[in-house]
């Protein structure tokens, strides 16, 4: 034990030293990365030309796309795409420059200074402030004018970069949605079927903590885990057109209420209560036998735990009906970027259906877009985006998380309970609408 | 150069000499000092400015002193100042007898002397990152820390003071701020040897001497001699050591994110500026919050110099 102790701090050393010239992506790491084999490369133009003139062809100039840095896996695909760009917009130059350290951090300083990159990746639940601030160019006249087909996004992830005025800021380069991920050696052993309700989740927990398995559940305290299930309550955080809170609802207290009770009745822990770093950890070392998390579990379980056994579900039903939560990342032009007209025909063919079939068709990252099919074993995630709704909300969205995590982390340790939370988020909200 | 100035300094006559040397040292020091002004005073005085506006990654419009009405009214920042306050409270002094216990230690003439200033030395040298996250690991529920106590049958005794066999020392909010006071007691304890030992050295031999004649053991030397002697020492470790503290920042982000975690136990003052800044954009906001920060660090430093009497010697 003591040995494994410190192996696990070296590797934790080695995590963090890699972490921070890594993505900074939202919770979890959801957003995209892919591990696609060869492309069929450029084929046709996915920007085709539309009726008012703009021909994407015709159009040259030297593009600085940015994000944070690529993975070992994904930076060989990108590569591929920019290549396949390459060759299909001869004149048209494309330089990948991912930025290292903490990214919104260095974006600040690029937007103080008006020279954002020409295209950039928008992290969703950044997306409101960076719209509010203006700091992102409108593609609603790009779309029209070059008869892009954006009907094909999912809504979840495309509603995450619509603006207040109802504009698009950005288009979705991949997406991801939590389900359930479940040890089915564990499940089978115990005799439980995968649950798919509220209730059945509560009851299939019991009996895996019968049969042994001390932390059925590997729960994360934090918000874009918890929002999933007040969902499915049928509460909400905010009202439809997020002008109010709606987290102090009824729904949406019994909802938090439900998922504090997993904690407490013993059926689920946090993974710092089960000495590991996040729930996928807990899922291959077998202390939890079912978690709820998206897509970037599967390349990880294949690298660290490559033996255990295990299976995606959807997320468990509610008196709400289905719901889970949609992580994504846009590809955006900055207000101040210099050619505007050339990272739209990059923009359009990374977000088209050539351009992400060949990005998404490894199976990492899975597709934002209908028409294109993903890779196999993804279907669940894949289909979750059918009904997930945006971790996207307002600015200031980061205090409204901390508000709840906080307050939801007090809850654990008996410091209140579900109303508190509620107050808490619905106070940090109050004070962000103004 | 400086040398022959010396020599000829005595003779009336060299006028032009000097004021040529004056000159000299006065465009050396104007280097640093511009440097000074631009880097450090200028961007005080810049944060002074944007903290009176709404301002993101532009400016957007002057709003007076709305930015520090908020600030003050917010319950994380008055979380955030509850926190960092206590944190330097207790870790000051702390890391204060620790360094002057150590520092008393090292300067004996003792046997692998160099080894043991190096040793102490150490956490002040090693990534605090690293070490914060090592540190997560030995306080976690099934860590080291946990593990050993339990070995050695202190259980009980933990018991008795509400912690459980695996309690999870960083992720607990009633623990998670106490246990990061212990690390940078520990991390920060070589510095202020040093600094510590720095002074020690400056006390003469000859008194501890005279007080050997008057029969003084080394128990009352220590607090009839060294520990008053000490009071240019005392200040500035002191100072440096609250300045710091007030500053917590990267060992609180790696324990408990950004959003402070647990339950806003780890939300420091310079965590509270940063999250405003970097997450939201809030420029004018976070700058407000930088100015509060600068002004209580300055009050602090004064009380402490009204504590320690004036300014020191040296």
């Amino acid at each position: 034990m003591r040995r494994s102790l410190w192996a696990m701090a070296v590797a934790a050393v080695l995590v963090v030293s890699a972490c921070s010239s890594g993505s900074t992506a939202s919770p979890g790491a959801p957003s995209g990365s892919a591990a696609a084999t060869g492309s069929p490369a450029a084929t046709g133009s996915p920007a085709t030309t539309g009726g008012t003139g703009f021909d994407p062809n015709a159009i040259e100039g030297d593009l600085v796309l940015s994000g944070w840095s690529a993975g070992a896996v994904e930076a060989p695909i990108l590569e591929q795409l920019l290549e396949d760009f390459q060759a299909a917009y001869p004149k048209i130059t494309v330089k990948f420059e991912p930025v290292a350290g903490e990214y919104p951090a260095a974006m600040a300083a690029k937007f103080s200074a008006g020279e954002p990159p020409d295209l950039f990746y928008v992290d969703s639940s950044l997306a409101p402030t960076w719209i509010d601030d203006d700091l992102l160019e409108p593609l609603d006249d790009y779309i029209a004018k070059s008869s892009f087909d954006a009907s094909q996004f999912y809504e979840g992830y495309l509603n995450a970069f619509k603006g207040p005025d109802g504009k698009i800021y950005g288009l979705p380069k991949d997406g991801n949605t939590l389900a359930m991920a479940y040890n089915e050696t564990m499940l089978t052993d115990a005799a439980v079927e995968p649950p798919t309700t509220h209730e059945e989740l509560v009851a299939a927990a019991d009996k895996l903590k019968a049969a042994g398995v001390e932390s059925p559940l590997c729960l994360s305290s934090t918000m874009d885990r918890a929002l999933a299930f007040v969902y499915q309550n049928g509460g909400s955080l905010f009202n439809e057109d997020k002008t109010a809170a709606a987290i102090d609802s009824a729904e949406s207290i019994a909802g938090i209420e439900w998922y504090l009770n997993l904690f407490k009745n013993g059926q689920g822990q946090r993974p710092s209560d089960l000495g590991v770093d996040w729930c996928g950890q807990a899922l291959g070392e077998e202390k939890s036998a079912i978690i709820f998390e998206g897509g970037w579990v599967d390349p990880y379980m294949k690298d660290t735990f490559p033996e255990v056994k295990y299976a995606w579900a959807e997320m468990p039903e509610g008196a709400g009906g289905k719901a889970t939560l949609a992580f994504t990342v846009s590809y955006s032009i900055g207000a101040d970027s210099k050619n505007k007209d050339a990272s739209w025909v990059l923009l359009s063919y990374l977000t088209g259906k050539d351009g992400m079939t060949t990005w998404t068709e490894g199976g990492v990252a899975n597709p934002s877009r209908k028409d294109v099919e993903g890779a196999a074993g993804k279907e669940i995630l894949i289909q979750g985006a059918e009904y997930a709704r945006p971790w996207s909300f307002i600015p200031g969205f980061s205090e409204i998380n901390d508000a709840f995590n906080n307050a939801f982390t007090a809850a654990l340790e008996g410091d209140g309970g579900a109303q508190e939370v509620a107050d808490a988020t619905k106070e940090a909200i109050d004070s962000n609408l103004q | 150069m400086a040398a022959a100035g010396r020599v000829r300094r005595p003779s009336l006559g060299g006028g032009s000499e000097r004021r040529s040397e004056l000159f000299a040292a006065y465009a050396l020091i104007a280097i640093p000092i511009a440097l000074f002004l631009v880097l450090n005073i200028g961007s005080i005085l810049y944060a002074l400015y944007i903290s009176f506006w709404e301002w993101t990654t532009r400016p957007r419009e002057i709003i007076g002193i709305a930015n520090y009405q908020e600030i003050l009214s917010d319950r994380v920042f008055q979380r955030s100042v509850t926190n960092t306050i206590y944190y330097a409270a207790l870790v000051v002094p702390l890391q204060m007898a620790l360094g002057l216990f150590l520092a008393v230690v090292v300067n004996q003439k003792i046997r692998g002397q160099t080894f043991f200033r190096a040793a102490f030395y150490f956490p002040a040298i090693a990534s605090s990152a690293a070490i914060t996250v090592l540190f997560i690991f030995i306080m976690s529920p099934g860590g080291l820390f946990n593990e050993v106590r339990s070995l050695l049958g202190l259980n009980p005794l933990f018991e008795l003071l509400g912690f459980g066999p695996t309690h999870n020392w960083v992720g607990n909010s009633s623990t998670a701020l106490n246990s990061i006071i212990l690390l940078n007691a520990w991390t920060t304890s070589g510095t202020m040897m040093l600094f510590y030992l720095s002074f020690l050295q400056t006390i003469s031999r000859e008194v501890y001497e005279a007080a050997a004649i008057d029969g003084a053991g080394p128990w009352q030397a220590f607090w009839k001699i060294t520990f008053p002697l000490l009071k240019p020492g005392h200040y500035f470790v002191a100072t440096v050591s609250v300045i710091g503290a007030l500053q917590l920042f990267d060992q609180a982000i790696i324990a408990g994110g950004s959003g402070g975690e647990p339950a806003n136990s780890l939300t420091t003052m310079v965590l509270y500026l940063y999250r405003e800044a970097i997450r939201e954009f809030h420029f004018g906001y976070a700058a407000a919050v930088g100015i509060i920060l600068f002004v209580i660090i300055f009050g602090a430093t004064l009380i402490q110099r009204r504590l320690f009497g004036q300014a020191p010697s040296w």
